[in-house]
């Protein structure tokens, strides 16, 4: 069953990077809050790599997070 | 007219440095002293440090200090370090049951039982730890994003860890593309792993009886992973994300140190055997972010189910908030996190001594049933204002306390005079992190 | 040919009400016919906007004599923050103020910052969306080349 949710969010990812996302957005110029650190997608410094660290040796489940996209999308 | 910067001016003073600074031309002309030099330098780069402080009640305890620092590259790249160090100490958990007599073992580097200055003997009731577990850690990595055009970036980087019976060495690539004026960002990475294990006193042959101390020497392990990431700007205030990751392990993927109790009906240990996991791992997962802005504040919240070929699945939900003062120069940031996985298919807390057709077992408590808790609250404030207004300026302090409880969930009814001990305990743990961010 | 409509709008950019001055600036119309105008849309939060003060600086300072204009144009939503920043950096070429990012609607902005660069005759000539310092010698030698027109 689980395998199976896992399998089904794959494809609707998969299927939403080929439909696109062109409706949803704002313009470069609206980016003051999405640039500020606490809303990027790594925005949590050194706190993320701490716990990650601290789950992986208590848990067997580990990672999953990435990095890019977001922020001030400036450049 | 007069172009050159007027000196006795602070403003002119910095524009002048921020000029030379980004000048290609190496004839700076400025003479600077060292302190200015250093200055600069450090200018650049933003850096963030912490060290946080980890226990657990009764058990492991840890001081790791972190420093990471990055530097954005004059070509519209970026150059990212981190370095930490570890220093843990304290109980470890063998993987042997309580018993209501006392059990002796050998610490690792034992080559026998006879050998009286290796032994720890563990009083009836508790649960079994080698009280000598102590390691010290050193990792690193390096990251580097250059600009392949405006809208397409590739990322290369390499990672490292070494402690005294580990060693692993990480290489990992990536490309993003952003669509849709950057408000669409896809990305795909893939990274390999190889770790050379040298247990202390050598791997032991697996599932092997404990008394026996069969034990040969090195070891190693590999993993390959693959993450596909898609970041989206939904609205001025919020950011969603999504990550599929695809991780493969093989080779010696067996905790050395670890037993499985020998229980018979009576529920007496009979004996100890080591504990011997499937050489491959296949792991997915799938991880979802959202995160809501306000000018005072934030809040996120971070989804993540992961399943794998050894019968592990697990489910994790994170949420933090963020609140700033009126002048928005301090910040509380509360944070919770809840956390369930199933057990590996292969998932013993101890066997029966005919259980010989049994090739897998292991446990070890990462690998049981069991769902914790975290609850952190974290304050920051702003020392200097590096930059003015929004965005990644000035210098932080902060502080963060975090409360870690695992419950396991209590496996199947031990025999005999086993039923009166408590042979899941809960862990609970405590981190206290301080960090400044430069 | 984006002549007239750039121009136009510059002109109706420079002379809307509600688009505030710098104290003291000469009146607008003056100070662009015939010059070499360097538009840029900046904000506060915006790292790389904040990397290019000090060369359009260094810009302003080596070509204004020449007959190169200046003009900041500030997307803050919150005046504050720009104000906060300005407090810090006080540059002396042309700040203008769009909170509402109505001009940047008009010039079709596809990235901050976004540098606009309009020759004497008030033809946009190069425009660069982002800024990265690798690129400040090349955008100096197009102004230089603008400036050599007549």
């Amino acid at each position: 069953m689980r395998r199976k949710c896992i399998l089904l969010c794959e494809v609707l990812v998969l299927c939403s990077l080929t439909v696109g996302c062109s409706s949803l957005g704002v313009k470069p110029w609206q980016r003051e809050l999405l640039s500020r650190q606490d809303m990027q997608p790594d925005g949590n410094g050194l706190d993320d790599a701490i716990d990650d660290h601290m789950y992986f040796s208590k848990e067997a489940s580990s990672g999953g997070r990435s990095f890019g996209g977001g922020g001030c999308g400036c450049n | 007219m007069q172009l050159g910067p007027d000196p006795s001016s602070v403003r002119r003073r910095l524009i002048a440095a921020s000029c030379a600074l980004l000048s290609s031309s190496a004839a700076r002309g400025e003479q600077g002293s060292v302190t200015d030099k250093i200055g600069r330098m450090v200018e650049d780069w933003k850096i963030q440090s912490a060290l946080a402080y980890y226990r657990e009640d009764g058990r492991i305890q840890a001081i790791e200090p972190v420093i990471s620092a990055v530097r954005d590259l004059s070509d519209g790249g970026r150059l990212t370090l981190n370095f930490t160090f570890d220093s843990l100490s304290g109980s470890s958990p063998n993987g042997a049951l309580p018993n209501h007599n006392p059990q002796t073992f050998a610490s690792p580097s034992a080559r026998s039982l006879a050998a009286a200055r290796h032994l720890y003997t563990v009083a009836p009731g508790r649960l079994p730890v080698d009280p000598n577990y102590s390691d010290a850690r050193v990792a690193g990595g390096v990251d580097w994003t250059l600009p392949l055009s405006r809208l397409t970036r590739l990322s290369v980087g390499g990672k490292f860890s070494y402690e005294d019976d580990f060693y692993s060495a990480t290489a990992n690539a990536g490309v993003e593309h952003d669509f849709n004026d950057k408000n669409t960002t896809v990305s795909l990475s893939v990274s390999s792993e190889n770790d050379f294990l040298q247990p202390i006193g050598g791997a032991p042959t697996p599932r092997s009886d404990y008394a026996l101390f069969e034990k040969g020497g090195h070891e190693t392990k590999r993993g390959q992973g693959l993450l596909l990431g898609l970041t989206q700007v939904m609205t001025r205030n919020w950011l969603s994300e999504v990550n599929l990751s695809l991780d493969r392990f093989s080779g010696y993927l067996t905790d050395p140190y670890k037993l499985v109790s020998v229980i018979d009906g009576a529920g007496d240990p009979v004996g100890y055997v080591y504990e011997n996991r499937p050489d491959s791992r296949t792991r997915r997962s799938v991880y979802l972010e959202n995160r809501v802005g306000w000018t005072r504040a934030s809040a996120g919240l971070a989804l993540r189910y992961m399943t794998d070929t050894w019968g592990i699945h697990s489910d994790t939900a994170q949420l933090r908030l963020r609140w700033w003062n009126a002048g928005r120069d301090q910040y509380f940031e509360p944070s919770v996190r809840w956390y369930r996985q199933s057990a590996a298919d292969f998932y013993r807390p101890w066997i029966a001594p005919n259980a010989a057709q049994e090739t897998y077992l292991s446990a070890d408590s990462r690998l049981a049933a069991f769902h914790a808790l975290t609850y952190g609250l974290k304050y920051g404030i702003k020392l200097t204002d590096r930059l003015g207004g929004f965005g990644r300026g000035g210098t932080e302090f902060n502080v963060r306390l975090e409360y870690y409880q695992q419950t396991i969930q209590n496996g199947p009814a031990a025999p005999g005079a086993l039923q009166g001990l408590d042979l899941y305990p809960s862990l609970k743990a405590v981190l206290l992190q301080i960090g400044f961010d430069y | 040919m984006r002549r007239i409509r750039e121009f136009g709008l510059l002109f109706a950019f420079a002379c809307a009400p509600g688009v505030c001055a710098q104290a003291g600036q000469p009146s607008e119309l003056d100070v662009l016919r015939g010059r070499v105008v360097y538009l840029d849309f900046w904000a506060s939060w915006c790292e790389p906007c904040r990397r290019s003060f000090p060369w359009m600086q260094q810009l302003k300072r080596s070509y204004e004599a020449q007959g190169l204009t200046v003009i900041a144009v500030n997307l803050d939503r919150d005046r504050a923050d720009a104000e906060s920043f300005l407090r810090r950096f006080k540059p002396d070429f042309q700040i203008r103020f769009d909170p509402t990012g109505q001009w940047a609607e008009q010039f079709e902005l596809r990235g901050m910052p976004t540098s606009i660069v309009i020759d004497r005759r008030g033809v946009v000539r190069f425009t660069h969306v982002g800024f990265r310092t690798d690129d400040g010698p090349a955008y100096t030698r197009q102004v230089e080349e603008l400036l050599a027109e007549h």
